[in-house]
C-alpha cells in the first residue's frame, strides 16, 4: 500500500515535470525569435538587432539551454511566471484573479454532468434493449455532438435575447451590489455557462455509466441478490454500487477535457475565467500568460488525477484492504 | 458451467449462447445508427465534392453588401464584409472533412504503429511507449491544442499536425490492449511457435483481427478532430485562408450576430452543419464498435416490466401439502425457431426435511429447472406448462412476481458459483443482514445476521470482512448463511460444492446436513456428481435431456440402478480435467443441435440399447418399492 502510493506520486511528479518541460520548450521550439514572444508585436517589430540582443540578455535567453532551463525551474520555484505582455502585470496575479471563476464552472458542471449522466446511463442499462434505452442513447449522442460554443450561443439566444431571463456578459454585475443580491447576481450569471458546460460533458459519463452497469448486471452476485429475495431497487443498488467505480475515474479524468471546454464556453459568455484569459492571450499574442495558464491547468488536471487515485480505495474495498485470503 | 464432464449429448442448451431475439434487436439499433451516421457523412461528402456547383459565389471575396439578410442571390445573406454565407457554409464542408480525415488518419497510423510495437514486442520499448501515452492522456487535450496552435501558427497542415499529435494516444492505448489479446489467441501462438516472422504474424493475424476496432477508433478520432478544428477556428486560431464552420461562428460571435435576426442564417447553419458532421461520426463509431464486439452483442436484456401473474398465488389452507415443493408437469422452452424444450413435463415432490438430489450432466436441463423454480429464467427461456406449489402456496407457472414473494423467505438459494455470488463492494455481514431484513426490522436483522454467520461457522472476527478477504470455503458458508437466514422451508442448492477441494466439500456437505437437522429444511441438491449426491441425499432424481429418467430413495437407486444412464453415472468418478466420456458409453457422435432423437433420448449413447429403443419413448414405471425408471429394459 505504501509502495503503491509512492509509485503513484512518482508517476505524477514525472507528468508534472513533463508539463513544465513542454512549457519551457514551446516558445523556444516555435518558429520566430523569442523576442516576439516576450514583447507586444508592435514593440518587437520596431527593435533594432542590438536592442533585440539586450532584451534577450535581460531575460537570460542568451545563455545555454541547460542554464536557461535551470533558471526557469528556479524561477518557477519562486512562483515567478514572467509578466503579461498585455497587462504589464505578473502572470501569477492574473491567474489568481481568474482561476476561481473557472473552478466554479468546471466544478459545478463536473458535479451536474456526473449526476445526470449516471442517472440516465444507469436507467438505460437497467432497461437495455428497450425503446426507451435506444431513445436515451440516441438523444445523448445528439446532445454530445453539439459543439459547446454552439450550445452556448443557442442558450444565449433563447434565454437572454428572446426570453431576457439571464444577463449575457461576465460573472459580476456592472453596478455595485453586495450581500445576498450579489450572490443572486453571480448565480444568475453562471447559470447559462454552467448549463452549456454540463450539456457538453454528459455524453461520456452516460456512455460509461451505461456500459459499466450493463457488465455488472451479468455478474453472479446480481443473480444471487435477486435469488435471495431482494427487491428490484435493492438489486439495482447492488449493481450500481460497483458500476460507480469506473465512473469515478471517468469523471475525474474528464476534468481535463472539461477545462478545455471551459476555455471555449467562457469565451462565448465573456466569463472572466482562465479560458477567457487564454482566449484574450491568444488574440493579444500574450505568450507569458498563455504559458502560465497552461501550466496552471496542467497542474490542476494532474492533481485531479492524483485525487482520483487517492479516493479510489474508498470506493473499492478490494483496493482498500488487500488481504491474503485465509482458510 | 463448472461440470467437468462435457459429453456429446442431446444438445439441450442450458442457457443458450445467444438469446436470438435479443441479439437481433440490439444489432438492429446499432445498425440503424450506423446507417444514419453513414447517411449523414455521405451527404456531407457529396456537398464537399460538388461545392463549386452548389454555391454560386466565391466564399472568400465580398460579393454583396455587408450584413445583407437572405435574398435570392445570397440564400443565407452576407457577413460583416459582404461575403456570401451560403458559399462559406458549403465550402466549409471541405475544410472540416479534410481536417477530420487527415488528422484521424495520421493519429491512427501513429497510434496503430505504437500499439503494434508496444503490444507485439513488449519489453522496455513497450514500457517507454506506454508511459508516453499515459503522459499525453493526462493532459487536458483541448488546452494543449489551443496552446500549440497559438505557438505554431494556423495553416491547414499545422492544424492537422497539432490535432493528430494530441489525439493519437487514445487509439494507441485501446489498440494495444487488443493486440495483447490477439497475440495470445491459439492460432497466433501456433503461428509464432512454427517460426512465422513477426511481420508476417502481424499482417496475417493481428491486423485482420484488430481491423474493426481500428476502424472504430478512426471514426472516433475523426469525430474529435471535427470538434477540435471548430474550437480552434472559433477561437480565431483556424486557417486564415480557408473559411470553416468554426470560423463562421467566430465572426458571428465577435459581431454579436445573436443580438439580431442574423443568428437565423449566420449561427444556426454552421452550428447545425458541425452537429451533423460530429453526429455522423459518433453514430458510425458506435455502430462499428457495437457490431464488432461479440461480448456486447451477447448481453441479454434484464427485466421486462413485471407482468402480473396469470394466476394469483393462493394459499390453500384446507389442503395439507404432501411436500414442501411440488412440481407438476413443468415444461420450459427456449423460444427460438423452432423452440427448444429444455425441461419436459417434469413432476416431483420434495418432502419436508428431506434432501432430494437432482442429478444429470450439464445440458440435462437441471440448471434451467432451478432457474425456473426461482422465477429467474431470463428470456428467451420461458415456462410453457405445468405449475409448482411451494409450502402450500400455488405459484402457478412461476411468473417472476409470484415467485418473488417466496424468494428469500420460504425458498433459499445456494448458487453454482459461490465465489462470485457475493457483492465485492459490501462486507458479508451486511449482505446477510439484507436477507434477514426481509422479515424483520433493521436492528433485529443485524443481530440475526451475526447469529447465522456464527451458525455456519464464520468466527465473529470475520463478520465484517469483504468477500475478497475470505477463502472459497468461507464464502460458500456465507452464501449458505444467506440461504437459511429466514428459516425457509426449502433450500435449492445448485452445485453447492463444485469447485471446492475435497476436504472443504465434505465440510460444506456436513454443514448442510447439520442445518437440515437443526432447522428442519428440505433441500433440493442439484449436482452432476451422482456418487457424491447418493451419499448425502434421501431421494434421487436423475435427469437426462430435460426429462426425469429414474427416481427413488437414494439407497434403493444406488443399490440397484434401473436405468443404464444412472448406472454409467454411478460408475463415473470425478475427472481431473477436460471433456470425458462416461465409462462404458456406447460409441456415437453428438446428436444434431435442436433435433432430439426419436424414441428414448438416451439410446444413441446407451450401451444396452435394443432396436425398440429407437422408436418407443419409455415412460416412468415402477421398478421397485418407491423406485421408478424410464427404460424399456427395466420394465417388468
Amino acid at each position: 500500500m505504501g509502495g503503491h502510493v509512492l509509485r503513484t506520486v512518482g508517476q505524477y511528479v514525472l507528468v508534472l515535470f513533463a508539463a513544465i518541460s513542454l512549457n519551457f520548450a514551446l516558445p523556444r521550439l516555435a518558429p520566430g525569435d523569442a523576442v516576439d514572444y516576450l514583447l507586444p508585436p508592435e514593440q518587437a517589430g520596431s527593435l533594432s538587432p542590438e536592442q533585440r540582443r539586450q532584451v534577450l540578455a535581460q531575460f537570460g535567453l542568451d545563455q545555454s539551454v541547460p542554464t536557461q532551463f535551470r533558471d526557469y525551474l528556479s524561477g518557477l520555484a519562486r512562483g515567478d511566471l514572467l509578466f503579461s505582455v498585455r497587462y504589464g502585470r505578473p502572470v501569477g496575479e492574473l491567474l489568481g484573479e481568474r482561476v476561481g471563476w473557472s473552478a466554479l464552472l468546471v466544478g459545478g458542471s463536473v458535479l451536474l454532468s456526473t449526476v445526470v449522466g449516471a442517472f440516465l446511463g444507469f436507467r438505460s442499462a437497467w432497461r437495455r434493449g428497450t425503446a426507451r434505452d435506444a431513445g436515451t442513447l440516441t438523444g445523448v449522442m445528439l446532445v454530445d455532438s453539439l459543439p459547446p460554443f454552439f450550445v452556448g450561443m443557442l442558450l444565449i439566444l433563447v434565454f437572454s435575447v428572446q426570453l431576457d431571463l439571464f444577463p449575457i456578459f461576465g460573472a459580476l454585475p456592472t453596478v455595485d451590489t453586495s450581500g445576498l443580491a450579489l450572490v443572486a447576481e453571480v448565480v444568475k450569471r453562471s447559470v447559462l455557462p454552467l448549463a452549456t458546460l454540463t450539456l457538453a460533458s454528459i455524453g461520456p459519463v452516460y456512455l460509461v455509466a451505461r456500459s459499466a452497469l450493463v457488465s455488472e448486471l451479468q455478474e453472479d452476485y446480481v443473480l444471487m441478490a435477486e435469488a435471495k429475495g431482494l427487491s428490484e431497487r435493492q438489486v439495482r443498488r447492488h449493481a450500481e454500487r460497483n458500476a460507480l467505480l469506473p465512473l469515478s475515474t471517468v469523471t475525474l479524468i474528464g476534468l481535463g477535457s472539461l477545462v478545455g471546454g471551459a476555455a471555449v464556453v467562457e469565451t462565448v459568455f465573456s466569463y472572466p475565467g482562465l479560458g477567457r484569459l487564454i482566449y484574450e492571450a491568444v488574440l493579444a499574442r500574450d505568450y507569458p500568460v498563455l504559458q502560465g495558464a497552461f501550466l496552471l491547468l496542467a497542474v490542476g488536471v494532474i492533481l485531479a488525477n492524483f485525487v482520483n487515485d487517492l479516493l479510489y480505495p474508498l470506493l473499492d474495498p478490494r483496493v482498500r484492504r488487500p488481504r491474503a485470503a485465509a482458510t | 458451467m463448472t461440470a467437468p464432464t462435457q459429453l456429446s449429448t442431446v444438445d439441450v442448451p442450458e442457457p443458450p449462447a445467444a438469446p436470438v431475439s435479443v441479439v437481433v434487436r440490439r444489432a438492429s439499433l446499432a445498425r440503424r445508427l450506423g446507417v444514419a451516421g453513414a447517411g449523414l457523412l455521405v451527404s456531407l461528402v457529396v456537398v464537399a465534392a460538388f461545392a463549386p456547383l452548389i454555391a454560386r459565389h466565391d466564399p472568400d471575396v465580398p460579393t454583396g453588401v455587408p450584413y445583407d439578410p437572405p435574398s435570392v442571390s445570397h440564400p443565407l445573406g452576407t457577413n460583416d464584409v459582404g461575403q456570401d454565407l451560403f458559399a462559406q457554409l458549403v465550402f466549409g464542408t471541405r475544410v472540416s472533412l479534410t481536417i477530420a480525415t487527415l488528422s484521424a488518419l495520421v493519429a491512427i497510423v501513429v497510434g496503430l504503429t505504437v500499439a503494434l510495437l508496444a503490444g507485439y514486442h513488449r519489453g522496455r520499448l513497450e514500457a517507454a511507449l506506454m508511459r508516453l501515452v499515459d503522459l499525453i492522456l493526462a493532459f487536458p487535450f483541448m488546452v494543449l491544442v489551443i496552446v500549440l496552435a497559438a505557438f505554431f501558427g494556423r495553416g491547414l497542415l499545422t492544424t492537422v499536425a497539432i490535432i493528430a499529435a494530441v489525439i493519437w494516444a487514445r487509439p494507441a492505448r485501446v489498440l494495444r490492449s487488443q493486440v495483447l489479446k490477439v497475440r495470445e489467441y491459439q492460432h497466433v501462438v501456433a503461428a509464432r511457435a512454427m517460426g512465422a516472422s513477426p511481420s508476417r504474424c502481424i499482417c496475417r493475424h493481428v491486423l485482420t483481427r484488430i481491423a474493426p476496432l481500428t476502424a472504430a477508433q478512426f471514426v472516433r478520432a475523426a469525430n474529435i478532430s471535427v470538434l477540435l478544428e471548430a474550437a480552434l477556428s472559433f477561437l480565431g486560431l483556424g486557417d486564415p485562408n480557408r473559411v470553416s464552420w468554426g470560423t463562421m461562428l467566430y465572426f458571428a460571435n465577435a459581431r454579436n450576430a445573436f443580438l439580431t435576426d442574423a443568428w437565423l442564417w449566420w449561427i444556426l447553419p454552421p452550428g447545425l452543419a458541425l452537429t451533423v458532421a460530429i453526429l455522423g461520426f459518433a453514430f458510425l463509431g458506435y455502430a462499428i464498435e457495437e457490431l464488432a464486439d461479440p461480448r456486447l452483442a451477447r448481453t441479454a436484456p434484464r427485466h421486462r416490466r413485471r407482468r402480473s401473474p396469470n394466476r394469483p398465488p393462493t394459499t390453500s389452507a384446507e389442503r395439507r401439502p404432501a411436500g414442501v415443493l411440488e412440481v407438476h408437469e413443468l415444461s420450459v422452452d427456449y423460444l427460438a425457431d423452432p423452440p427448444v424444450r429444455a425441461v419436459d413435463r417434469v413432476s416431483f415432490t420434495v418432502g419436508p426435511g428431506r434432501i432430494t438430489g437432482l442429478v444429470g450432466e450439464s445440458g440435462s436441463g437441471k440448471s434451467t429447472l432451478v432457474m425456473a423454480l426461482l422465477g429467474l429464467l431470463r428470456p428467451p427461456g420461458r415456462v410453457v406448462g405445468g405449475r409448482a406449489v411451494v409450502n402450500g402456496r400455488d405459484l402457478g407457472r412461476l411468473q417472476r412476481a409470484a415467485v418473488a414473494q417466496v424468494r428469500g423467505r420460504e425458498v433459499g438459494f445456494i448458487p453454482q458459483n459461490a465465489m462470485n455470488a457475493l457483492n465485492p463492494a459490501y462486507d458479508v455481514h451486511r449482505q446477510v443482514a439484507e436477507v434477514a431484513a426481509l422479515t424483520r426490522d433493521r436492528a433485529a436483522a443485524s443481530e440475526r445476521a451475526s447469529e447465522v454467520l456464527e451458525l455456519v461457522g464464520i468466527p465473529a472476527a470475520r463478520h465484517r470482512s469483504f468477500p475478497h478477504e475470505l477463502s472459497g470455503g468461507m464464502r460458500q458458508r456465507v452464501v449458505i448463511a444467506m440461504a437459511v437466514t429466514n428459516e425457509p422451508a426449502l433450500v435449492v442448492a445448485d452445485e453447492p460444492v463444485t469447485g471446492l477441494d475435497v476436504v472443504t466439500q465434505a465440510r460444506v456437505l456436513r454443514l448442510l446436513l447439520e442445518l437440515r437437522d437443526r432447522l428442519g429444511l428440505a433441500i433440493l441438491l442439484v449436482s452432476h456428481d451422482l456418487p457424491l449426491v447418493a451419499r448425502t441425499a434421501d431421494d434421487l432424481l436423475v435427469m437426462y435431456g430435460g426429462r426425469i429418467v429414474e427416481r427413488g430413495e437414494a439407497g434403493a437407486v444406488s443399490a440397484a440402478p434401473a436405468h443404464p444412464y444412472t448406472r454409467l453415472l454411478l460408475a463415473s468418478f470425478p475427472s481431473l480435467r477436460g471433456p470425458r466420456r462416461l465409462v462404458g458409453e456406447a460409441p456415437g457422435g453428438p446428436i444434431g443441435v435442436g433435433a432430439p432423437p426419436d424414441g428414448c433420448l438416451f439410446h444413441p449413447r446407451c450401451p444396452e440399447r435394443v432396436d425398440e429403443c429407437r422408436c418407443t419413448v419409455p415412460a416412468l414405471a415402477e421398478v421397485g418399492e418407491r423406485h421408478e425408471a424410464a427404460c424399456l429394459l427395466s420394465e417388468p
